[in-house]
């Protein structure tokens, strides 16, 4: 039973590539040695981040990791000439000329696929299939394939995804946590064929809550499991719902309170605290320096300071509101003589609003 | 009487920065910074233990990574540079707040701080892995592994080999600086697969750990939840995250470290003051950096701070700390009843968050440690291997795809932002699989070039570097990092298929990417 496509999240844009098909007709009007350097796409930033898609984690949420890594700014490496530094400079091949389809998972319902086609591929396609090549719009056909070994035909169910192959990878929402999927890439033809040119590995979504299947040996009671379950994820033992809902109780209750999650947490620091749209900080530090014999005595404050080789000094206060009174007594170590000079530094702040 | 157990897990990790052509690199401060306010704090909180005489028991994950960093003798030069750095800024400080006490009183802790810092450092001849292998040794710390380069395993499920040998390395690291080989594992990001438990038993592993869904949603049904572990088919122990004990100290809601008391983070000098004064201590193009001198506390929700008291922090950990215990009490005393045999309580956190981003936490971890060992008679704190020792009667089942990442899977390492690199990462895991399977006894250049080339997959497929791709801070620098070390992969294979080699280029990586001397890139299959 084919069932409607499922909505899908598109992240790449491919707007900035050429077709495929335009890539096919040049790939047919080369010879198989440049085929490859037209695969790949040099210049393009492999390094380059994809379209937003509205999924990223909450900056807030990952505080701590952050914490980790943060020293307070960005920049860019730059190494001095050699080999590995001249490779820097260079970009990965934006594709590897392959036949490939790879599916992976990213939670209970969502599993993202990347793909590539190789030139031998297209080019063998659009032998066999003549003008209909042309007229075949490519797809995703994602099969459920769950508790069986696929041949291709017993899958439980399928759907399609209408997919610019171009983009190279898309993310799939199967749905059903606990399931497992295979999928195909392929055209559908107008005649409503469909033509499987990749086929993916499978893979096995985890369920989003508790197993139905429970062990003779170690049975428990459904209450006593919920209970258990309740305490497990930190909602206590006196847990109302069923146990197959606690699971979305809790990340209801992390998405509220910023998540415990190792990376999910937010910073406590920050809790509540709102930016200012304007401010303004002011503080006073004193500079108090001098010069003197370099081999006399010094104290300031009472308190012994050292002398630069040429008997100058300088010191940093910082400076609160009040009067300070600083005086600086230096001591020849020649002659029996003492001078004393005090600076008096009165620091008041006002504050308008 | 004992009716519990709790087992306290560190999760110590960091990515592999070392750039030494740079005479001063931004990123690697990140490990000088968590020297100073994380290891060396644990290390100095172990040496009192163990002078107190109080048995205790931790568990702690030195990654691959971490472990390859704390050892290398670059790097640890770098550090003393630093930390002198850090000690002539702490004496110019007492010195700049003569006239403001609460102040000074804090500069002179940091000057302290620093000074024992360094102390401790050159105490163990600057290799902290020695430290922590000294308390391993006497029984009181589980020292486990982690992936080599702590890659995410549910996103190599078409890059099996490449998991072999994120594990095999990891091993004979492990061995290399521990002496002996590993019990147990930390999964790089609690990320579990279905199935990845066989690599761990090929490689003698007994035991890791995963977040509370995967088990919760294991199957068959847990019989007592997260409160006991559960044997994967493989026999491989696994271990679940305890959520009420976590949330108390990761929550931003309830947990301890958003106390009011304890010191805020984020008002660092090398923000706060004066340019000039400040420059030959934050970065040398100038960009300002944090220092490590915070002198202020959490102390509300405003923008205003007040200076931070060390003494009621203090009185503060020692509260939280007790309060943790009687609640791990209570816990404990109900599970003892509702399952009829003594429950452990996992709790597992990232090491950094205590003393880098907790600046109190290592106080905290040793007042509980202290209450555990002689303030009650409830729970007991073990190591897992020793647990699986008293009670190796446990359920069958199979845990769940999960990870301990925001929404439990693998969304942070697959999304917009990131997944563009599982493309490159499959192709290299492929192509390595392939030339190993060619080339199962290469020697001279052409090994060194196979051993190099597994270094650079092995760096590129850090899971950190996603991770950093998808929270947006130093984002250039993870996406360059990826593209590196998968374009020095590359080029190797290149040279390598082609049989014709360049022995500067290859002498180079050597020294730049000179991470697992011992690597054998046969462990790759």
């Amino acid at each position: 039973m084919k069932s409607k496509a499922k909505k899908t999240q598109k992240t790449k844009a491919a707007a900035s590539k050429p077709k495929l098909k335009d890539k096919l007709k040049k790939v047919l009007s080369l010879s198989a040695v440049s085929r490859k350097s037209v695969l790949k796409r040099p210049g393009r930033a492999a390094g380059r981040p994809t379209a937003a898609q509205g999924q990223e984690i909450p900056l807030q949420d990952m505080k701590v990791e952050q914490a980790k890594f943060y020293t307070g700014t960005v920049e860019q490496p730059a190494y001095q000439k050699s080999v590995v530094a001249e490779l820097e400079h260079k970009e990965l091949a934006w594709r590897y000329g392959e036949d490939i389809l790879v599916l992976q998972i990213r939670d209970p319902w969502w599993a993202h696929a990347y793909w590539d086609v190789s030139a031998n591929t297209l080019e063998r396609l659009s032998k066999e299939l003549g003008h209909s090549f042309g007229a075949g719009s490519w797809h995703l056909r994602s099969y459920d394939v769950s508790f069986i070994n696929f041949t291709g035909t017993n899958a439980h169910r399928f759907f399609d995804t209408s997919v610019d192959v171009d983009a190279g990878n898309w993310y799939l929402n199967f749905g059903s946590p606990g399931t497992s999927w295979c999928v195909d890439l392929g055209l559908l033809l107008p005649d409503g064929r469909f033509i499987t040119v990749l086929r993916s590995n499978t893979v096995s979504l985890p369920l989003d809550g508790p197993s139905w299947v429970t062990d003779e040996e170690w049975m428990i009671p459904e209450d006593e499991f919920r209970r258990l379950y309740g305490m497990s994820v930190g909602l206590g033992p006196n847990v109302s719902s069923p146990v197959g809902k606690l699971w979305q109780e809790r990340l209801k209750r992390d998405v509220s309170s910023r998540g415990i999650a190792s990376m999910g947490v937010s910073s406590p620091v920050k809790k509540g605290q709102v930016k200012l749209p304007f401010w303004l900080v002011v503080d006073c530090e004193l500079i108090v320096y001098g010069a003197t014999e370099p081999d006399a005595h010094v104290t300031v404050q009472g308190k012994p300071i050292k002398l630069r080789k040429d008997g100058t000094f300088t010191l940093r206060f910082a400076l609160p509101d009040g009067r300070q009174d600083i005086p600086v007594v230096a001591k020849s170590a020649k002659i029996d003589e003492t001078r004393t000079i005090t600076p008096v530094v009165t620091r008041k702040t006002t504050r308008n609003p | 009487m004992v009716k519990g157990y709790l087992c306290m897990v560190l999760h110590g990790h960091l990515p592999y920065v070392r750039h030494p052509e740079h005479e001063d690199f931004l990123e690697e401060d990140w490990f000088y910074e968590a020297i100073t306010e994380t290891y060396i704090p644990l290390i100095a909180m172990f040496e009192r233990l163990e002078r107190d005489k109080v048995n205790f028991r931790l568990t702690m994950s030195v990654t691959p990574t971490l472990a390859s960093m704390l050892t290398d003798s670059l790097l640890q030069e770098r550090y003393v540079k630093h930390i002198n750095s850090l000690i002539e800024l702490a004496h110019k400080e007492v010195e700049r707040t003569g006239w403001l006490p609460e102040f000074q009183k804090l500069a002179v802790m940091y000057l302290n701080l620093f000074t024992h810092a360094r102390d401790l450092f050159e105490r163990y001849h600057r290799n902290l892995v020695s430290a922590f292998k000294r308390f391993q040794d006497s029984g009181n710390l589980e020292i486990i592994t982690c992936g080599a380069t702590h890659g995410f395993f549910p996103l190599m499920d078409v890059s099996k080999p490449s998991v072999r040998a994120q594990v095999r390395v990891a091993v004979a690291n492990y061995e290399k600086n521990f002496g002996r080989k590993p019990r147990g594992i930390w999964l790089p990001e609690c990320g579990y697969l279905p199935g990845d438990d066989e690599i761990l038993k090929e490689n003698g592993i007994k035991y890791f750990f995963v977040d509370s869904h995967g088990i919760l949603h294991g199957t068959p049904r847990p019989k007592y939840g997260v409160f006991a572990p559960v044997y994967c088919k493989s026999g491989v122990a696994c271990f679940a995250r305890d959520m009420e004990s976590s949330k108390q100290v990761w929550s931003s809601v309830e947990g301890y470290p958003g106390d009011y008391y304890y010191r805020e983070f984020y008002r660092d000098i090398g923000f706060d003051l004066d340019y000039e004064y400040i420059r030959p201590y934050i970065h040398p193009d100038g960009i300002r950096i944090n220092t490590g001198i915070k002198y202020y506390r959490i102390s509300g929700p405003d923008n205003e701070k007040m200076p931070y008291d060390p003494d009621a922090a203090r009185e503060k950990a020692a509260s939280h700390a007790g309060n943790f215990m009687f609640n791990r009490e209570k816990q404990v005393e109900y599970l003892y009843e509702a399952l009829g045999r003594k429950p452990i309580i996992v709790s597992p956190y990232d090491a950094e968050l205590y003393g880098h981003w907790w600046f109190e936490g290592p106080q905290w971890l040793e007042f509980l440690i202290r209450k555990v060992a002689f303030d009650q008679k409830t729970i007991r704190m073990v190591t897992p291997s020793e647990y699986l020792a008293e009670n190796p009667r446990n359920q069958v089942i199979t845990p769940s795809m999960s990870s301990w990442g925001w929404k439990g899977y693998s969304e942070v390492w697959l999304q917009g932002s990131n997944d563009w690199i599982y493309r490159h990462l499959h192709k290299a895991s492929r192509v390595m699989t392939d030339l190993v399977r060619r080339n199962p006894d290469a020697v001279g250049i052409k090994r060194r070039a196979l051993n190099q080339a597994l270094r650079e997959l092995l760096l590129a497929q850090s899971s950190d570097w996603a991770f950093i791709m998808a929270t947006g801070t130093h984002v250039a620098y993870a996406q360059q990092r990826t593209k590196n070390h998968l374009l020095r992969f590359f080029r190797l294979i290149q040279d390598i298929t082609g049989d014709s080699f360049d022995e500067g280029f290859l002498k180079e990586l050597e020294y730049k990417d000179n991470i697992f001397p011992e690597i054998d890139y046969r462990v790759h299959q």
